[in-house]
């Protein structure tokens, strides 16, 4: 809990000085007794009686893996190969739109609702138009970043159908790809004033066996503004692979390697962690428990940089021997610094 | 006027087959008898009276008269700076937001209205937001690409009121840079249906003494549908700048004489252009009179590159000799091409 304070101050440190202009109430939304915006309060409604989905939205990441099983072998093959390159080629790593990946469900966006059209705006200066003018899909819209998109309303769900999608886009963090016969379908409902729910499913069976997606849930921020997160440094000029982290490895003796089977455990920031080292066909492995963000990453091949450093999947790993040589601690090197796991057994 | 319709003709053929997509009818506005668009129709208004700006807009980029007596020195330093570079760090050229770039105002945009706030929508993917919710503009909202706008109707013009800007972004193509005490306004009048006048005015008194800016026109783009730009190559890969052309190779003054002179053609369809070469301390001066796209590029100092090839500022400029050694012709030569001009005298 200390440590998950510590990590609280340090975000709250990193805002600017100037920032009381992101601090002004809104006008005329429902406010408690106590004057707080009420987020419990009904949803609005448009004069034509729709539920109004406008305002600023906020909210976390959703889980979205697929089963591995339901993937093509194709897509399965090019999971592996971005994870190998550490996911480098991500749209958004390079600078270009995310279009349909889940993690653009979630964060900071500002929606705008007219009769007509819906914008989705995204604080990466990005942005979604779904039309609601009562027009089709479009058999065969251009292929594009973000997709053609339109929507209904069944009841106070409003429901929209997107396609036009290029092959650039990824449909999650982990590297999960599509083609451009990709079909998204959304459910949008505001369930109060200050809730929004997404069902999100993504369709694209060149790609996977079945329909798969996830739910995202979003907060209003009323009282404050979104800050534009623009992408100024590409991946481009991302050096390294798992591939050249193989040609750089050493030989580390057999029962070196043995010296360092076993469990790890400690806290990666706030979340408990372990760390199961195994021992096959000459390869060390970790297996990482808990909070891990790198899908299949759980499993992370160990390539020996030296006698005690490994590489594993742009995470290092250093083990702490005793005088015997036998490992007491095990050391993950993150970009935001080390994470140290005492060896359990 | 025949060049100009082969022209067109190019142009058309160069939207892709599967476009009947962009050739939909939309419902609901106003019509000719023959069932055309009516652009003179009267401008629509909100339920509370206002005009109603949505709509998808285009129209062609403005064209700014930028008076360098007006900027400071160290704006006319930058802008010189950067046309050494061949504008290379314009923001679009590296895939970045253009922010309140004169040219940024042409082309295409998308516009959402609501009483709260109208978004404007580019289409490269960037967007704007103007806050219509009765707000004062901030006194020191943190910089950003797009800046802080407020709008407020004075009578049936909008008037936005713009500050909040970074310091990367360009007030127009030739690179006038501006600071972050930029003010930016805007007074936008639908007179019609059909048309959206912008008249935009630029204050920054660290960087120019006197307010500037242009008038720009848009017309409806009725019945079809805006595509996406995405920018996907950055100009980080741009090889050259005209520092590096400088380091060039000797050509005798009689030989640098003989290419001075008036030579005539066109570049393009319909623009004639004239290009006047001159020497005047061993340095060779092409004077560009016609469609010029560079500021004070109409005059391009010539880097000789071999005895009749030169760099004029990202272009070549190739002389040709006959066999008498009498030079017959000046070609320019663009990315789209090489562009001829006879010699006149």
């Amino acid at each position: 809990m200390r440590l998950c304070l510590a990590a609280l101050v340090f975000v709250a440190g990193t805002m600017s000085a100037a920032a009381q202009w992101l601090d002004r109430p809104w006008p005329g939304i429902p406010r408690t007794a106590d004057g707080k915006p009420n987020l419990a309060a009904p949803a609005p409604r448009t004069p034509d009686g729709k539920p109004d989905l406008t305002g600023v939205w906020n909210g976390p990441n959703p889980e979205s893996i697929p089963d591995p099983a339901i993937e093509l072998p194709w897509v399965r093959q090019l999971v592996l190969e971005r994870q190998r390159d550490y996911h480098k080629d991500r749209p958004m790593y390079k600078c270009l739109p995310s279009g349909p990946e889940s993690d653009r469900f979630t964060g900071w966006k500002r929606i705008i609702q007219t009769p007509a059209a819906i914008a989705i705006l995204n604080d990466d200066q990005t942005y979604r138009l779904i039309h609601t003018d009562g027009r089709a899909l479009e058999a065969e819209p251009a292929p594009s970043w973000m997709g053609y998109s339109v929507g209904r309303w069944e009841g106070d769900t409003l429901v929209v159908e997107s396609n036009g999608y290029n092959d650039n886009t990824w449909l999650s963090r982990y590297g999960q790809a599509h083609t451009e016969a990709l079909r998204v379908t959304e459910r949008y409902r505001r369930t109060d004033f200050g809730h929004l729910q997404i069902e999100v499913t993504y369709s694209d069976p060149a790609a996977y066996a079945k329909p798969w997606g996830f739910t995202a849930n979003m907060t209003l921020q009323p009282d404050t503004e979104m800050l534009e997160a623009i992408c100024e440094r590409s991946s481009d000029h991302w050096t390294g692979t798992r591939t050249e982290a193989a040609s750089r490895a050493v030989t580390v003796p057999p029962e070196v390697l043995a010296k360092y089977v076993g469990v790890y455990s400690g806290n990666y920031l706030s979340r408990a962690r372990t760390v199961e080292v195994t021992l096959s066909g000459g390869q060390l492995i970790a297996k990482v428990t808990g909070g891990a963000l790198v899908d299949g990453g759980e499993i992370r091949p160990l390539v020996p940089q030296s006698q005690t450093l490994f590489e594993g999947a742009g995470l290092y790993y250093e083990f702490e021997v005793d005088a015997t040589g036998a490992a007491t601690a095990l050391v993950q090197i993150n970009i935001t610094g080390p994470y140290r796991f005492a060896r359990q057994r | 006027m025949r060049l100009y319709l082969a022209a067109l003709a190019l142009v058309a053929g160069a939207t892709p087959a599967a476009a009947q997509w962009l050739d939909r009818p939309w419902a609901g506005i106003p019509r000719t008898a023959d069932g055309k668009p009516n652009l003179s129709a009267p401008a629509p208004r909100t339920p509370d009276g206002k005009p109603d700006l949505s709509g998808l807009w285009n129209g062609s980029t403005p064209d700014p008269v930028i008076d360098p007596a007006n900027a400071q020195p160290w704006v006319n330093d930058l802008v010189r700076q950067r046309e050494r570079e061949y504008f290379r760090t314009r923001p679009s050229f590296l895939c970045r937001p253009s922010g309140v770039e004169a040219d940024e105002f042409g082309g295409w945009k998308r516009i959402l209205q609501t009483p709260a706030a109208i978004a404007i929508l580019d289409d490269d993917q960037t967007y704007r937001v103007i806050h219509l919710d009765g707000r004062a503009l901030e006194a020191d909202p943190a910089p950003s690409w797009m800046g802080y706008s407020v709008g407020r109707w004075e009578g049936d013009t909008l008037v936005v009121e713009s500050n909040g800007f970074n310091e990367k972004t360009w007030l127009a193509p030739t690179g006038q840079g501006h600071t972050e005490a930029l003010r930016v306004t805007e007074r936008y009048r639908r007179p019609d249906f059909g048309h959206l006048q912008i008249e935009v005015t630029y204050t920054d008194p660290r960087a120019y003494a006197r307010p500037w800016g242009f008038t720009l026109d848009k017309t409806l783009a009725a019945d079809t549908d805006m595509l996406e730009t995405v920018c996907e190559r950055s100009s980080e890969v741009w090889p050259v700048t005209s520092t590096d052309a400088a380091a060039s190779v000797a050509v005798p003054p009689d030989v640098l004489a003989k290419y001075v002179g008036v030579y005539k053609g066109s570049y393009g369809a319909g623009r004639p252009r004239t290009i006047e070469v001159t020497l005047s301390g061993g340095q060779l001066t092409a004077k560009v009179i016609g469609f010029a796209f560079v500021d004070g590029g109409e005059i391009r100092p010539l880097v000789p590159r071999s005895q009749t090839m030169f760099e004029g500022l990202g272009l070549g400029y190739q002389f040709i000799v006959d066999d008498a050694g009498a030079v017959t012709e000046l070609v320019e030569i663009h990315i789209s091409g090489p562009y001829r001009y006879a010699r006149q005298k």
